[in-house]
């Protein structure tokens, strides 16, 4: 074939493919899809996949929504923020071995952020006795001053974390009682200690019904932090940021463990590309051969051939591949996923390749080219196969979904690969952890739709080369 | 060839097919199941030896004694053989139709593999193939509808929603289902466990309710699909001579396509009609759990879960007996629909 040729021929089939509206949205889509793959470690991290399996996100929130659904609760949810060592120490200030950390926050949510963590605070004393002690207030707009902590001493790398303390929840109680007045029965302090939401309460108005239903006190609050540092003592904040925990997070949320959905969907993709594709064209190629093969053959081999594929149809096949998942040890490495995909997936393509070759066989050409001495693998290889190209390219296309939800499958049953993030594994956590019983919508929907939408963009190619490639089969 | 003939060897072709799965299978899982089978027979004897020492009725030697209980365990479990004897010991048992019993009940009390299947089928089919039944309907008639106004905003449309539903993974709308309609609205039950303490009408409205969920999702996913391969069929078959003769002759529409070519596209549809109904017998593994519907996927994944080699074999024989009985009835069917095709030349194609 000369290249003017090939030229003409991609020029003939693009004008045809124009046409389809389909093909072009699936066009569309799959470019979307590479896009996201390649980038993936420039839209995201370029670590996630091993920072996914690793403790890496205790600094982020629990199962938050993402920062966008309160354009339509309208409810406005605070969101995560990080205030890092270099903005800490523009707040910082030092008097008399106290050192004073003002940090301004601005409260303009209907929520405010779930909690305070202050992390990586370290305390040196050469002084047994002695140790810098950090107290913690809150100085709110109507001019009010809430103590969090007052004089807990630090040793050593320190986290404090505020909202599940029972220091602080005692000492918010106490000042709520004192400013209202409000008398509290003793079985509802004591649930309150263990179930207040401290910081709604810190960030609400004093109102008398404050406990039951918080209203949020908007305005210009400042969070203190002061370190008293007696003689033989020191501080070191070089390490030191503060967390203000969110209640939303990110484009899509988090999940049980603090990871953000939002990365480990966009890194999903290219797991769910790689094994789509490959499976797709190895399992094509397979059959494609397989069929031509018996069909060239004919006869008893064409029997004992169209015998194993028959065996091999009636394999059911899902619970085979979770029967070799344990049998792998209860993880199926990518690669591993993809020849047993490949293993089940050739049976159809080969039966219907093996009756399109019977009729290629008849023609003269092929009989001239045997008449000539020609080779059994050069008839098949170079007169057989690339006539069953144009159906070859559908079906590869076709054979993608099909690989992407196995693969989605396997993993949903905890089956997966390990060492990548895939959106299968992502729903299998959702499901183990109860994400459809608590509501966390934002844990299920996207990864799901994710599947379907890289489903959708190969059906959507496959069918539309389907229509321009195999005339003869056209439809309509 | 004659019809008998033809329907002997395609059934002994069936059986021989059944046998090699049956010991693929078997080879399989015998190897799966005994590293985990080695573990927990240890655990077991560990657990036993334990509450013996609480009772204070602790034995003189116990490692002998352990020994030998472990010993008694391998031997129960045929561990104390080698592998190849354990692989055809279990396909010889499951063809020969003898399931056994299961090590742990299955359903509350249940230790019988066939009492098992007995319950779990019924269930199966009561969820899968109803779905099946209502997806093949609407599938049908939407189909047919298409087919009749070819590039219509109808046929569009339905193409569309075809392509959309398919792509979307089963246990996953099943999943935003239960999220929606159990979860954040409350209107059915997230757990499709019948309730035991009802009987009579309470009873079979109870079952009705925590249907409604699954075959919802089922008929969801897969209706989009079977409207559009009956559109296709149809499409391909309106065109056709035949057809045009017939409206010529001024035959009523209806009549031309109920009467003429429905007949006509039968064929492929009846086989895909009896392939799905079977296939549904085998429900789905991962929607069942997702729905926690206690069918033959549920059970299959459980038995795979632990290791209950006789479950795990007599599933797997019911599931490729009955696919490749399936098989043969739809070949049958097909000649028998379809005069063009002749028996012996339908097996070939």
């Amino acid at each position: 074939m000369r290249w003017v040729d090939i030229k003409d021929s991609i020029s003939n089939f693009w004008f045809e493919f124009k046409r389809q509206k389909t093909g072009l949205l699936g066009i569309a889509l799959l470019i979307f899809w590479i896009l996201v793959a390649i980038g993936a470690p420039y839209i995201t991290e370029p670590n996630i996949p091993e920072k996914w399996r690793q403790s890496a996100w205790i600094d982020y929130p629990k199962t938050v929504p993402p920062t966008w659904t309160g354009i339509f609760t309208g409810v406005k949810e605070a969101p995560h923020e990080i205030i890092p060592m270099e903005e800490l120490q523009k707040y910082t200030s030092v008097e008399d071995g106290i050192i004073k950390i003002d940090i301004p926050y601005n409260m303009k949510y209907d929520i405010p952020p779930q909690d305070i963590v202050i992390r990586n605070i370290s305390g040196n004393s050469t002084n047994r006795r002695l140790r810098p002690s950090l107290s913690l207030y809150i100085v709110r707009p109507d001019g009010k001053t809430v103590t969090l902590l007052s004089g807990i001493k630090i040793k050593g790398a320190t986290d404090i974390q505020i909202a599940r303390d029972n220091e602080v929840r005692k000492n918010v109680i106490e000042w709520v009682k004192q400013e209202t007045g409000i008398q509290l029965d003793p079985n509802k302090e004591f649930q309150l200690m263990t179930t207040l939401d401290t910081l709604r309460i810190v960030f609400a108005q004093l109102t008398p019904d404050i406990f039951d239903s918080p209203q949020p006190l908007m305005g210009e609050y400042h969070i203190i932090i002061e370190v008293k540092t007696p003689k033989g003592t020191s501080v070191d904040l070089s390490g030191t940021e503060v967390i203000l925990t969110g209640r939303t997070y990110g484009h899509l949320g988090t999940d049980d463990k603090g990871r953000d959905l939002f990365a480990g969907i966009v890194w999903g993709s290219r797991v769910s590309l790689t094994i789509g594709i490959a499976t797709a064209v190895l399992t094509v190629l397979v059959g494609i051969f397989y069929g031509v093969t018996a069909a060239y053959f004919g006869g008893w081999t064409d029997e004992i051939m169209m015998r194993f594929q028959e065996f091999m149809a009636s394999i059911p096949s899902l619970p085979i591949l979770i029967l070799l998942g344990t049998y792998f040890g209860g993880h199926i490495a990518l690669w591993q996923i993809v020849l047993l995909l490949v293993l089940f997936g050739w049976v159809g393509i080969a039966r219907v390749a093996r009756s399109m070759a019977y009729q290629i066989k008849e023609q003269t050409y092929v009989e001239a080219a045997v008449a000539l001495g020609a080779g059994t693998g050069r008839i098949i290889f170079k007169h057989m196969m690339p006539q069953l190209l144009p159906y070859a390219f559908a079906q590869m296309a076709l054979s993608v979904p099909g690989a992407v939800l196995a693969e989605a499958s396997l993993s949903f049953l905890g089956l997966g690969d390990p060492t990548q993030v895939t959106w299968g594994q992502i729903l299998h956590d959702a499901q183990v952890a109860g994400a459809a019983v608590n509501g966390y919508w934002w844990w299920v929907i996207p990864p799901g739709l994710a599947i379907a939408l890289v489903a959708l963009t190969f059906v959507l190619l496959g069918t539309a080369l389907d229509r321009v490639l195999n005339p003869r089969l056209r439809r309509l | 060839m004659g019809m008998g003939k033809y329907l002997l060897i395609r059934a002994i072709n069936a059986l021989i097919v059944l046998g090699i799965v049956t010991l693929v299978v078997a080879a399989l899982f015998v190897k799966v199941a005994e590293k985990n089978l080695t573990d927990q027979i240890i655990s077991q004897v560990n657990a036993e030896y334990q509450s013996l020492l609480q009772k204070g009725r602790a034995p003189e030697d116990p490692e002998a004694w352990k020994q030998a209980r472990i010993e008694y365990y391998k031997q129960l479990y045929h561990l104390d053989k080698p592998y190849w004897w354990r692989v055809f010991y279990y396909a010889k048992r499951t063809i020969t139709l003898d399931f056994g019993n299961t090590r742990i009940p299955i359903f509350g009390t249940e230790r019988n593999v066939k009492n098992i299947i007995a319950l779990a089928l019924p269930r199966t089919i009561l969820l899968f193939t109803t779905a099946q039944i209502i997806v093949i309907i609407i599938g049908l008639l939407l189909g047919v509808k298409a087919a009749q106004k070819v590039g219509s905003f109808f046929d569009r449309a339905l193409s569309i929603l075809a392509l959309l539903t398919t792509s979307i993974p089963m246990w996953w709308f099943g999943m935003i289902m239960l999220l929606i309609f159990a979860f954040k609205l409350g209107w059915f039950p997230a757990n499709s466990m019948p309730d035991p303490n009802l009987t009579g009408l309470a009873h079979v409205l109870d079952v009705a309710k925590r249907l409604v969920l699954p075959i919802i999702t089922i008929v969801f996913v897969l209706f989009g699909g079977w409207a559009w391969v009956t559109r296709n069929i149809m499409v391909g078959t309106m065109q056709e001579d035949f057809i045009m003769a017939a409206r010529a002759k001024g035959v009523p529409e209806r009549k031309v396509i109920y009467g003429h070519a429905l007949r006509a596209s039968a064929p492929p549809i009846v086989t895909m009609t009896i392939f799905s109904l079977l296939a549904s017998l085998g429900g789905a593994i991962i929607t069942e759990s997702v729905f926690n519907w206690p069918g033959m996927g549920r059970v299959y994944w459980i038995a795979i879960e632990t290791n209950e080699i006789n479950l795990v074999m007599g599933l797997t024989f019911i599931n490729v007996a009955l696919y490749l009985a399936g098989v043969i009835i739809a070949d049958i069917s097909y000649g028998f629909l379809d005069p063009r095709v002749r028996v012996g030349a339908s097996a070939r194609v």
